[in-house]
C-alpha cells in the first residue's frame, strides 16, 4: 500500500507522462510542465529531513516516489534530484526544488582555498547534466569525505546518452566553489554509489512492474490462431516466469528501503541492484518475445521500459559487480560474535536494520 | 490487474535469541553428523532426533499450549526451520505433520481429533505422509480415483496412491479421496485421518528412487474401512481444505535449502583463496537466498496473519527450485572435483548426492508447469 505522497506522486507522473512525452524527451525535449508539476508537490525533497528544509516524509514512502517514477519511465532526474538534496542535507549545504544531479566524485580533487575551495578533474556520464542546475558529488579530501554541489552553469557538457535516450552527460570541472557549495558529512565514501545503486533498483522494480502490466494486457488482447495469446500454455509459462522475477526485484529493493538506517546497509544494496539487474536481462528478453514485432517498434511504448532496465542495470554497479563485492563479503562470513559461516552471514545481513 | 504482493515481514521478527539457541543445540546434537549425513536435507528420518527437537518446544510451536503446542508465531517456527535446514538436521520425521497436517487438522478437524492428534504432533511422536498422487493422477489431482463410500456410519475406501513419501514410517496419512462423482471434478473430493499402523487392508510397497533411496511408496487401499470420525473438515470440502494446505507447503525454506550442503562444502574449498569467478558466484548466491528468504518470510507473516497466499507461496516455490536446482551446475562450473556417490571426499560425495536429488526438486510439491500455470491463473490469464 502507498502512502499519500506516493499516490500523489503517481497521479502528477500519470497526468504528465505519456509515450509521447518519453519519445520527446529521449529526442532532446526537456519537459517543462512535467518538472514544474514534480515541484509544486514537493517530490525533490522527500529524502530530506525535516530540519534540513523537507517536509517530514518517511524514508520507506519517499523511496516509493522513486519505484513508481521507473513505473512511468519518468524522462527526468527526479530520482538523481532527490539524492543531490538528500547529500546537500547530510552537509549541512542549501537544498532546493530545481533538476540535480549526481555523479562520482572519484576524478575529482579539492583544494581548500582562501575564500571557498578548488576542484579540478573529469566527471563522467551524468544524469541529464545539461539539464541539472547542480551536480553533487561525494569527493574524498584529506581523510574526510566532503559533498560538492557543483554549479552546472559553469560546466561546459559533452553531451551522450545511455540506451533510452537518457542524457549522460561528460565534463571537465576545473572551477573555484564557494564555502557553501562544499560541506563535510560523517558518511562512507561509497555511500554515494550506495544510494544510486539503490535508487537504480527501485526505479527498476518500477519499470519491471509495468512491463509485466504491458505483457498481460498485450498477451489477452492479441487474437491468434482465434484465441488471445494469452490463452496458450507457452505464453502463460513466460509471463509467470516474469511474474517470479519481478516479485524478486521488487522484493530485493523493499529489503533494502526496510533495512534503511541513516545509510543503506552495503549488502543489501549489492542484493538487490544485482537482483534487479538479472531480472531485467529476463524480464526484457520475455516481454520482446511475447510483444513479437510490434513490440521492436518505436511506436510502442514497450522499448522505453526496456531500455531503460537495460541502462539501469549496468549503472552504478553492474550485477558482475556487486556479486563480487557481495561474494567477497560472504567469503569472509559472519559479523563479529558469530560464527563465520555463509549461512550467518546471510541471515545476519537480511537482518532488518542492520547498516553492514 | 493486480501485481503480486510480497509485504514486508513483521518488524521485530529476527528472534536473535531463538536462532542461537537451536544453532547451539544443532551444533550440540548433530557434531557427528557427516556432510553426506547434512546433504540428505529434510530426508533425513530420524524419529528420535524429531523427538528431541520437541522435548526444546521446537515441534507444533504454532500449535496452541491447550492442544500441546507452545503458542508461538509463524515467524519464530519460521527462524527454527531454516536453522534445521541449514544444518542439515533429519527432520524428516515431522517435518510434514508439523507443517501441513496439524495446521489443517487445527483448522478443520473435530475436537476429538485435535486432542488425539496435536499433542502427539507436538511431541514429535507422530509422523504424517500425505496421500494425494495416484497412478493416473500427478499434476492433475482432480483426476483422483480413490474412493472412499460411505457405509454403516463409516466409509470403504479403494484405491492407490503413489510417490507418497515416508508411507511406510508414517503414522497417519491424510488421505485425499473421491466421497462424490466423478464427473464433479472439483467437489465431492474429502480429506480422512487414516491411522497406518493400525488399519486392516492397507498395503505399502516401496517405490526406490534413482539415487537408490526409500521415501516414495505405494499405498494400496483394498476395502480399507474407515471409522465416521476418520473424516478431516467437511465431506465434499477437501478441494478446497488442499488448496489451503499448499500456501504452507510451497513457501516454507525447504523450497530453497535443500542442496544447502552443497554451497557449504563449496564454500569450505574456495574460501581460502578465492578466484574472482568464485567470489562472483558465491555473491550471486548470497543475493539470490537472502531474497528468497525475504519472499518466504513474508508468506509466513501473511499466514500469520489468517491469508491464503497461495500465489505467493507459488511464486517462492518456483524461484527456490530454480535456485536449489542450479547448485550442481554452479559448483561445477567452480571446482573441477567430480561428483563420487560415497567418497570419502566430502565435496565429490556431496555433489554426487546433490546431483542426483535435484531432478525432484521441480517435481515435489507441484511441478514447475503447474506452479506457472497457477501463477498465470493469478494474472488473470486462465
Amino acid at each position: 500500500m502507498d502512502s499519500i505522497i506516493a499516490d500523489m506522486a503517481g497521479r502528477v507522473f500519470s497526468d504528465h507522462v505519456t509515450h509521447l512525452t518519453r519519445s520527446q524527451a529521449a529526442a532532446g525535449i526537456w519537459p517543462t510542465s512535467l518538472w514544474q508539476e514534480i515541484e509544486q508537490a514537493g517530490l525533490p525533497l522527500a529524502l530530506v529531513p525535516e530540519g534540513a528544509g523537507g517536509f517530514g516524509v518517511g524514508v520507506g514512502d519517499a523511496l516509493s516516489i522513486v519505484r513508481i517514477a521507473g513505473a512511468h519511465g519518468l524522462p527526468v532526474p527526479l530520482a538523481e534530484t532527490m539524492l543531490a538534496n538528500w547529500l546537500q542535507a547530510q552537509a549541512g549545504l542549501p537544498v532546493s526544488l530545481g533538476p540535480q544531479s549526481v555523479t562520482d566524485g572519484s576524478g575529482l580533487s579539492l583544494r581548500a582555498t582562501d575564500d571557498g575551495w578548488s576542484v579540478s578533474g573529469q566527471i563522467e556520464a551524468v544524469p541529464w547534466g545539461r539539464n541539472a542546475d547542480r551536480i553533487v558529488t561525494l569527493v574524498p579530501h584529506e581523510g574526510k569525505n566532503m559533498v560538492v554541489a557543483l554549479p552546472a552553469e559553469r560546466l561546459a557538457f559533452d553531451v551522450a546518452y545511455n540506451l533510452a535516450g537518457e542524457p549522460r552527460d561528460s565534463a571537465a570541472a576545473y572551477l573555484a566553489l564557494r564555502a557553501d557549495q562544499v560541506g563535510q558529512v560523517a558518511l562512507p565514501a561509497d555511500t554515494l554509489t550506495l544510494m544510486g545503486a539503490l535508487l537504480r533498483s527501485l526505479l527498476m522494480a518500477g519499470a519491471l512492474e509495468t512491463v509485466m502490466t504491458l505483457c498481460v494486457t498485450y498477451a489477452g488482447d492479441r487474437v491468434q490462431f482465434g484465441r488471445p495469446i494469452g490463452k496458450f500454455q507457452a505464453i502463460q509459462q513466460y509471463l509467470a516466469t516474469m511474474a517470479g522475477e519481478v516479485a524478486a526485484a521488487r522484493a530485493a529493493a523493499d529489503m533494502v528501503a526496510d533495512g534503511f538506517d541513516a545509510t543503506p546497509s552495503r549488502h543489501l544494496v549489492a542484493a538487490a541492484k544485482l537482483r534487479a539487474g538479472e531480472a531485467g536481462q529476463i524480464v526484457a528478453a520475455l516481454a520482446h518475445q511475447v510483444h513479437g514485432a510490434i513490440g521492436f517498434t518505436d511506436e510502442h511504448s514497450l522499448h522505453h521500459f526496456t531500455k531503460r532496465l537495460w541502462s539501469w542495470r549496468d549503472e552504478f554497479g553492474t550485477e558482475r559487480d556487486w556479486s563480487r563485492a557481495l561474494g567477497k563479503a560472504a567469503l569472509k562470513g559472519g559479523p563479529a560474535g558469530s560464527d563465520d559461516s555463509f549461512w550467518s552471514f546471510v541471515t545476519a545481513t537480511s537482518a532488518k536494520g542492520v547498516a553492514a | 490487474m493486480t501485481l503480486i504482493d510480497f509485504p514486508a515481514p513483521s518488524a521485530g521478527s529476527q528472534f536473535d535469541d531463538l536462532r542461537r539457541e537451536v544453532r547451539d543445540f544443532l551444533a550440540r546434537e548433530m557434531a557427528d553428523h557427516t556432510p553426506q549425513m547434512r546433504a540428505r536435507s529434510w530426508n533425513g528420518y530420524d524419529r528420535d532426533f524429531s523427538r528431541k527437537i520437541a522435548e526444546m518446544g521446537w515441534v507444533g510451536m504454532t500449535l496452541p499450549k491447550e492442544y500441546g503446542g507452545h503458542g508461538r508465531s509463524p515467524l519464530e517456527r519460521y527462524v527454527v526451520m531454516e536453522e534445521m535446514l541449514a544444518a542439515g538436521a533429519p527432520v524428516a520425521a515431522h517435518w510434514i505433520a508439523d507443517r501441513q497436517s496439524a495446521p489443517l487438522i487445527l483448522a478443520k478437524g473435530t475436537e476429538a481429533q485435535k486432542r488425539q492428534i496435536l499433542p502427539r504432533i507436538a511431541a514429535g511422536t507422530c509422523s504424517f505422509c500425505i496421500g494425494m498422487s495416484e497412478p493416473d493422477s500427478g499434476s492433475d489431482l482432480a483426476a483422483t480415483r480413490t474412493t472412499a463410500t460411505p457405509e454403516n456410519g463409516g466409509f470403504r475406501v479403494n484405491g492407490t496412491k503413489l510417490w507418497t513419501t515416508y508411507a511406510h514410517e508414517a503414522d497417519y496419512m491424510i488421505l485425499f479421496c473421491r466421497t462424490g462423482k466423478s464427473e464433479d471434478r472439483h467437489g465431492g473430493m474429502s480429506q480422512f485421518l487414516v491411522d497406518l499402523k493400525h488399519t486392516d487392508g492397507i498395503t505399502i510397497n516401496p517405490v526406490i528412487d534413482m539415487a537408490g533411496e526409500h521415501h516414495f511408496n505405494e499405498v494400496i487401499f483394498d476395502n480399507v474401512l474407515l471409522d465416521g470420525d476418520a473424516l478431516v473438515g467437511t465431506m465434499g470440502g477437501g478441494w478446497d481444505q488442499v488448496m489451503s494446505e499448499l500456501a504452507f507447503e510451497r513457501s516454507g525454506p525447504e523450497r530453497f535449502l535443500s542442496s544447502f550442503a552443497l554451497i557449504e562444502q563449496m564454500i569450505v574449498l574456495v574460501r581460502q583463496n578465492p578466484t574472482e569467478q568464485q567470489e562472483i558466484e558465491i555473491g550471486r548466491l548470497a543475493a539470490h537466498l537472502m531474497v528468497l528468504r525475504r519472499m518466504s518470510r513474508s508468506v509466513a507473516g501473511l499466514l500469520d496473519r489468517g491469508e491464503n497466499p497461495l500465489l505467493q507461496a507459488t511464486i517462492v516455490k518456483d524461484l527456490g527450485a530454480i535456485y536449489e536446482q542450479d547448485v550442481p551446475r554452479l559448483a561445477r562450473s567452480l571446482l573441477s572435483g567430480p561428483a563420487r556417490p560415497g567418497s570419502r571426499d566430502s565435496y565429490n560425495a556431496v555433489l554426487a548426492q546433490t546431483v542426483l536429488s535435484v531432478p525432484s526438486f521441480s517435481l515435489r510439491g507441484g511441478t514447475r508447469e503447474i506452479l506457472r500455470g497457477i501463477i498465470a491463473r493469478g494474472l488473470g490469464l486462465r
